[in-house]
C-alpha cells in the first residue's frame, strides 16, 4: 500500500496498445492508489512488460540491454518464471501488483542488489530461461498461449489433451519431501464456493446464482448445468487465483427462477455442471492434491469418468483403470505407472470433486499395498492400437 | 500375417455403423438393407450381415472391427463373430424405450466374451434424451456385479470412439503405454 505523502513510484510501460497504456496509467493512480506514474523511460525506475505481446521477448532483452539493473515486472496470464524479473498474474490484482512495486522501489532506495522474489532455482520441468523468452514472445497468438513443451507431452496422452495444469513456482514435484506439501485448500478458490453452491441447488431443488467479485455463476440442478460468461481462458485464470477473505465476505447465494432466467441467456455459454467442476478443479489444482486427502493413504474410485465429455488429463485412463482394480495410494500410482505427480494429484482432485473418488478406510487397504497388474499378453499390440488411435 | 479383432454390438440404431467408419482406415462393408421388419420403425434401413471395418497398424498387422447386425434373428452368428476378438464395445442408444433392458440383454449374450475379455459402453443419442443418465448405466451396471467405462458418444466423432475403445484397451491392461 502506498503510504500518505510518499512519491509516486517511476514506471514505464511496454507492450501494451494505446488503450492498454492508458488504463495501465489509471489503474495505478485509482485501484493502485497513486503508487506509482507513468513516465518515459528514460526517467523510470520500474520496467512493467505485457508479457502477453507479441513481441515481448525482444522488449525484455532491450530492457534489459539499455538498463540492467533496473527492475522488471512482467505481466502475464500465465505462470512465468524468468530470471531477474519479478512477476504479476493476470488479471492484475491491485494489492499484488502493490506489494511487487513497494517491494522494488524500497530495494532501489536501500541500493540493495536486486534479487528476484521468484529465483528460478527449480526447473521442474527442465524449462530454460529462453523457453520462457519464447514462450513471452509467442504469446500474442492465442494459439500459442499453453506452453508447447507441455503440449507434446499431453498431446500424446488419451488423445488430445489441449489444457496445462499450471506451473507451481513454489513447488518441485521432484523432491519427496516438497511433494508432501504440494497441497491446495479449496475453500480460498472459487471452487469451494461453486461445490457448495451445487449442493445447494441440488438439496432444495431449485436454480441458483452465485454472486462473487467475478462473474455470476448459474446454477440449474434440474439439468445439471451451468451458465456463465466467461470462457475457459478466464475461466483458468480466475481458478487458480488464490481468493483472500474480502473474495469471502462477497459471496452471496441467490434463488433464481430458472424458466425466466434461461430465456435471456445467451446459449453457448450453458455448460455441463460435471464437466464444469472437472475442469474448474484440474485448473485449481494445478497439479496439487486437495487438502483433506493424503497421498500416502489408498484411495479407492466408484467408476469411470465420463471421459468424452471432460478434460483429459494425461495419464487419466491409465490411472482410472488401475484404481478400479485396487485401492492404491496416490504415492503408489506415481510409482506404478510411472507418470508424473502432477497429473495424479490433479486427477484425484478432480474425481474428489465429483464425488466418485474416497480415502479407504478399510484395514486390509491400509495394510497392504496391492501388486502391480500384471502386463496383458498382448501388451505390445495394444499399445500399437493406441498409437493408431491417437494418430502418432 | 497376426489377424486380430474388436466386436461392436448393440440394438439397433445404436450407431455402430457410424462408429465403425469413425476409426475405420478402410470406408467399412456395409451391409444395411431396407427394413422390412419391427425395426423400420427406428431406422429405414438396417444392417443385415455384419458391418467390417479395419485399422492397420504398424508392422503390417491389421485390427478387424465387426458390427453384430442389430436384429435378433442374427444372434448364432455372435459366438462365431467373438472368437479371437480383443474385447467389446456395446453401444445403446438413449432414445430407446429401455436402454437398461438393451444393456441388460447383451451383457448376458456376451457375457462369456466379455468375462474372457473386457466391455467399454458407449451410449448415443444422449443429445435426443438425456436421461438416463451416464451415472444411472453406472448404478445399473454395479447392481450386475459390472464396473466397465461408460461414455457419452456421438459415434459420427472419431475422438469419442477412439477414447471408448482406448478405455477397452487399459481395462485390459492399466500399464499399458503407447510406444
Amino acid at each position: 500500500m502506498k503510504k500518505a505523502g510518499q512519491a509516486p513510484i517511476k514506471v514505464a510501460l511496454y507492450g501494451m496498445d494505446p488503450r492498454s497504456y492508458k488504463t495501465m496509467e489509471l489503474y495505478l493512480k485509482g485501484p493502485c492508489r497513486g503508487i506509482a506514474e507513468v513516465v518515459s523511460e528514460g526517467d523510470a525506475l520500474i520496467d512493467i512488460i505485457d508479457a502477453d505481446h507479441a513481441t515481448a521477448g525482444d522488449i525484455l532483452a532491450a530492457c534489459r540491454q539499455k538498463v540492467p539493473q533496473r527492475p522488471i515486472v512482467l505481466l502475464s496470464l500465465q505462470t512465468l518464471k524468468i530470471e531477474n524479473t519479478h512477476f504479476v498474474q493476470k488479471p492484475v490484482n491491485a494489492e499484488q501488483l502493490m506489494e511487487v512495486l513497494n517491494q522494488l522501489a524500497r530495494g532501489k532506495k536501500t541500493k540493495e542488489v536486486l534479487a528476484p522474489p521468484v529465483p528460478v532455482v527449480k526447473q521442474t520441468r527442465g524449462t530454460t530461461d529462453s523457453d520462457q523468452q519464447r514462450i513471452v514472445a509467442d504469446n500474442s497468438r492465442p494459439e500459442a498461449r499453453q506452453p508447447q513443451r507441455k503440449r507434446s507431452t499431453v498431446e500424446n496422452n488419451e488423445g488430445g489433451y489441449t489444457a496445462f495444469l499450471g506451473t507451481l513456482p513454489d513447488i518441485d514435484f521432484n523432491d519427496p519431501e516438497q511433494l508432501l506439501t504440494a497441497s491446495y485448500d479449496a475453500k480460498s478458490h472459487l471452487l469451494h464456493y461453486v461445490l457448495s453452491a451445487y449442493k445447494v441447488a441440488c438439496h432444495q431443488g431449485s436454480a441458483q446464482q452465485l454472486n462473487s467479485i467475478w462473474k455470476p455463476l448459474l446454477i440449474f440442478p434440474d439439468t445439471r448445468q451451468v451458465w456463465l460468461d466467461a470462457d475457459d481462458k478466464q475461466l483458468r485464470v480466475f481458478a487458480g487465483v488464490e481468493q483472500n477473505k474480502m473474495f469471502a465476505s462477497n459471496i452471496s447465494l441467490v434463488p433464481i427462477d430458472a424458466g425466466t432466467v434461461k430465456e435471456g441467456k445467451a446459449k453457448d455459454k450453458f455448460q455441463d455442471m460435471e464437466a464444469f467442476v472437472w475442469k474448474l478443479t484440474i485448473w485449481t489444482s494445478k497439479g496439487r492434491f486437495p487438502v483433506g486427502i493424503n497421498p500416502a493413504l489408498p484411495v479407492f474410485l466408484r467408476h469411470w469418468p465420463n471421459f468424452t465429455r471432460l478434460l483429459l488429463i494425461p495419464d487419466a485412463m491409465r490411472i482410472t483403470s488401475l484404481l478400479l482394480k485396487g485401492a492404491y495410494t496416490p504415492l503408489d500410482i506415481i510409482k506404478v505407472l510411472n507418470i508424473k505427480p502432477q497429473y495424479v494429484f490433479a486427477f484425484i482432485s478432480a474425481c474428489h470433486s465429483l464425488g466418485i473418488l474416497g480415502q479407504s478406510q478399510r484395514r486390509s487397504d491400509l495394510m497392504l499395498t496391492p501388486e502391480p497388474p500384471k502386463a496383458n499378453k498382448k501388451q505390445n499390440l495394444f499399445s500399437k492400437i493406441l498409437n493408431k488411435l491417437r494418430g502418432d | 500375417m497376426s489377424q486380430y479383432k474388436i466386436i461392436f454390438t448393440g440394438p439397433v440404431g445404436a450407431g455402430k455403423t457410424t462408429a465403425i467408419s469413425s476409426i475405420s482406415d478402410a470406408p467399412p462393408v456395409k451391409t444395411d438393407a431396407a427394413a422390412s421388419d419391427m425395426t423400420k420403425n427406428r431406422k429405414s434401413s438396417t444392417t443385415v450381415a455384419m458391418d467390417y471395418g479395419v485399422m492397420s497398424l504398424d508392422g503390417g498387422e491389421k485390427v478387424h472391427l465387426y458390427g453384430t447386425p442389430g436384429q435378433e434373428r442374427f444372434d448364432f452368428m455372435w459366438d462365431i463373430l467373438t472368437q479371437g476378438g480383443i474385447g467389446l464395445i456395446l453401444l445403446l442408444d438413449n432414445t430407446r424405450a429401455d436402454p437398461f433392458q438393451d444393456m441388460r440383454f447383451f451383457l448376458d449374450a456376451f457375457s462369456q466374451f466379455i468375462s474372457d475379455t473386457a466391455v467399454a459402453v458407449g451410449v448415443t443419442q444422449m443429445d435426443l434424451s438425456n436421461t438416463p443418465a451416464i451415472s444411472e448405466y453406472q448404478k445399473q451396471l454395479q447392481k450386475l456385479g459390472l464396473n466397465p467405462p461408460v461414455f457419452a458418444l456421438d459415434a459420427r466423432e472419431h475422438n469419442d470412439v477412439s477414447l471408448l475403445v482406448q478405455a477397452l484397451l487399459y481395462t485390459l491392461d492399466p500399464g499399458l503405454v503407447s510406444e
